[in-house]
């Protein structure tokens, strides 16, 4: 043991000693949460230049509605009543007689204008459009411009020119909008978590208002955190038990500890570097949650289990990582064993999203009880708000450490035979007889 | 007493037989010689006896017990490929190798071994800036620094200059002096002859030569001559009775041929050139190695 712990602070210190690993503890979250950041930063700097939208309005009944509420629209929206700066670009909209005989001549002439910049965009609404038929072409509102998919423009006019649709259609059917109080009032359906009883006081709490940030980007965070401290440590070993193996340093340190050893002080290392990590994050972000106020979103419940899990996580990719490490013999053996090694601790990152969605679906459940993906994805749906049902967290374990102890064991056989073997490259064939043979 | 002892043990690779059957046994506080063509079983053996290869077959035994990872820690090896952490300082790294052993008081260790053979100051310099004997000193320091009662050194002289071999040299002799056995690899068969108090010679995997070295030459008996003559080279072409010429330019070595008389030799020499030395001695170990291991080498025969 006392070997292990030698070699295992050797390494710990050789990777946390180094500029790359401040660096990289500060950047590194910088860069995976990064976007998140700038989306955070940059969702209110929008692009305030006015925008012209011609309208071929072949109902003749919307035109003049969507023009009125386009200046309705400019004189209360665009402008910051406390700055008095303009937030908003200011919408017109021009009225554009259809040619009926050239109607697809009349797209191009209005698209070569678009081209120009003379124009934003172009509107064409159906002549059926207050009471559409069968013909979807009669009833339907195009919306062209350079980047349609993606347009405030095309959300704000699609809501104007329903509203005027609908006093159409009211007025049709004899209905005056003033005779029905309330008529357009929207009423959202606001999300609450459950209600629960206090039992220490016996009252009756309050569900919790859900929130896209405890709902989605909590447990996405600290699934990305763990991710992160599994790559702070894993690749590492791969190229360091590479490294000790082409400078003949494994074969030194062979004179003096064993190679399960030799693996396990690899490990502990790995996990020290992680730990340490892991650390500054998790009481850094808790105290930057407090001084922002946030610290109700701390999932103070989960930290348990996500060092728990990360552990194990740690061992079982880090000992795959470390016996296919040995058996490379040059650099380019490890750049294409790189992808292989930490395939098994991304994969989560593919399918969070529908796990995240629907974390007690059965998708959700099934995914993260597969001992590769538990320790991500349990504490992703254990971050969630409704939380998971209390045995799985301890089944997810079960199968962790199970599963763990495998990887180890054959992760162990593997680096005895491969840590001494020049030349022979790591193909999948021998690195599993080597497994199973020993 | 024996340091070390083998009986019967092989080693294979596949089907390839990189040692077999040897026995072998090792006394204490002496040094070793080991030597072998490249890829003949020494640097296997070396491993076996480490611990790191584990034998097919066979019984080793350490200080008179079975061997156990236990009694690595009284053993220092150095492998034939040199192995430092690069970016690591001098004294950081043997501090390290040291503390794996045997930690006890081991800067005052690694201070003295650096003095000791005159890398004092580089003790705080990175192993990166290290010359390649420079390098190779510290790595002997790695090996011997937590004193092992047994030292292994693979081919421990190549890529030294003179004045570094005599350093080590020096190194290994002062640990036998102190009591420690010591077996290394080499195939400067001149070192192996002045150093070693026994050579052992591993052929394909199988020992041919082992024991003191004159035991060894007195094997093969006193069939070579030792000449110097005014014509050099010239003088001995198409001799009767040689069996072998080796040209060294300024003397030549003659291997007598079964039945070959020296007397008569000379004579012949005398009619044709002045004789300047003519001495009749043993064979020496790199005479005997070709003979063993050399293109005209006959069947592999056990020691």
């Amino acid at each position: 043991m006392r070997k292990i712990l030698r070699l295992a602070l050797r390494e710990y210190k050789a990777a946390v000693k180094t500029k790359g690993f401040i660096i990289g503890l500060v950047l590194a979250p910088l860069v995976m949460g990064g976007g998140l950041i700038a989306f955070l930063l940059l969702k209110d700097r929008v692009d305030t230049t006015d925008k012209r939208v011609a309208v071929v309005d072949r109902s003749w009944v919307v035109t003049e509605a969507l023009v009125k509420a386009a200046e309705l629209r400019n004189a209360n929206e665009i402008i910051d009543k406390e700055s008095g700066k303009k937030v908003r670009p200011a919408y017109f909209f021009e009225e554009v007689k259809p040619n009926t005989n050239d109607p697809k001549g009349q797209r191009l002439e209005l698209s070569d204008r678009v081209r120009n910049g003379d124009l934003h965009g172009f509107i064409e609404i159906g002549p059926q459009v207050v009471h559409p038929g069968k013909d979807r072409e009669t009833f339907q509102i195009s919306y062209y411009a350079k980047n349609a998919a993606i347009d405030d423009l095309r959300n704000w006019a699609a809501g104007a020119i329903n509203n005027r649709l609908r006093e159409l259609r009211l007025a049709d059917a004899g209905v005056k909008e003033s005779d029905v109080k309330d008529l357009f009032f929207w009423v959202t359906v606001d999300g609450l978590g459950l209600v629960s009883l206090d039992e220490s006081t016996g009252a009756i709490a309050e569900g919790k208002r859900a929130s896209p940030l405890d709902a989605i980007l909590i447990p996405i965070v600290i699934m990305m955190l763990m991710l992160l401290m599994i790559m702070m440590s894993v690749p590492g070993m791969l190229h360091s038990v590479m490294e000790e193996k082409t400078q003949r340093i494994a074969e030194v340190l062979l004179g003096s500890i064993k190679p399960f050893e030799f693996m396990a002080a690899k490990l502990v290392g790995g996990i020290a570097v992680s730990l340490t990590s892991s650390a500054v994050y998790i009481i850094g972000g808790i105290i930057a949650l407090q001084v922002m106020g946030y610290e109700d979103y701390v999932p103070l419940h989960v930290l348990p289990w996500f060092f728990g899990y990360m552990l194990l996580a740690i061992i079982m990719f880090g000992a795959w990582s470390a016996a296919l490490g040995s058996t490379c013999s040059e650099a380019k053996d490890a750049q294409s064993l790189s992808f292989p090694t930490i395939l098994p601790a991304i994969f989560p990152m593919f399918i969070y999203f529908p796990v995240v969605r629907e974390p007690l679906g059965s998708f959700a459940t099934w995914m993260s009880l597969i001992p590769p993906f538990t320790p991500l994805l349990m504490v992703l749906r254990l971050c969630t708000p409704g939380g998971v049902p209390a045995w799985q967290p301890f089944v997810g374990l079960l199968g962790v450490l199970l599963c763990t102890l495998f990887f180890v064991w054959a992760a162990g056989r593997i680096f005895r035979v491969a840590i001494l073997m020049q030349g022979t490259p790591p193909k999948l064939s021998n690195i599993v007889r080597w497994a199973i043979r020993g | 007493m024996s340091t070390i002892e083998l009986k019967n043990v092989t080693k294979t690779f596949g089907k390839h037989v990189a040692v077999d059957g040897l026995s072998l046994t090792v006394p204490q506080g002496s040094v070793y010689g080991f030597i072998g063509p490249n890829g003949s079983g020494k640097t296997t053996t070396l491993r076996m006896i480490m611990n790191i290869l584990y034998p097919d077959s066979g019984e080793i035994t350490i200080f008179g017990e079975p061997l156990t990872p236990a009694s690595c820690d009284r053993i220092g090896y150095m492998p034939e490929e040199r192995g430092l952490y690069k970016r690591m300082k001098v004294r950081e790294v043997l501090e390290f190798f040291g503390g794996l052993k045997n930690g006890d008081g081991i800067r005052a260790k690694v201070d003295r071994w650096l003095e000791r053979l005159d890398l004092a100051d580089w003790a705080n310099k990175k192993v990166e800036t290290l010359s390649k004997g420079m390098s190779q000193k510290v790595q002997f320091i790695a090996t011997v620094v937590s004193q092992p009662e047994l030292v292994l050194l693979d081919e421990p002289f190549t890529g030294l200059d003179p004045v570094n071999t005599d350093v080590i040299k020096d190194a290994i002799l002062e640990l036998q002096a102190q009591g420690t056995t010591v077996i290394f690899s080499t195939h400067d068969m001149s070192m192996a002859e002045k150093m070693c108090d026994y050579i052992f010679m591993i052929f394909k995997g199988v020992k041919v030569l082992d024991g003191t070295l004159a035991e060894i030459q007195d094997r093969y008996g006193t069939d070579t001559i030792r000449v110097r003559t005014g014509d050099g080279m010239t003088a001995l072409q198409n001799l009767e009775g040689i069996e072998r010429v080796n040209d060294f330019g300024q003397l030549q070595e003659l291997r007598l041929a079964p039945g070959g008389n020296s007397q008569v030799i000379l004579q012949e020499i005398l009619k044709r050139t002045y004789v300047r030395s003519f001495e009749i001695v043993k064979p020496s170990l790199h005479d005997i190695f070709i003979r063993i291991a050399g293109p005209q080498a006959k069947e592999v025969e056990r020691a």
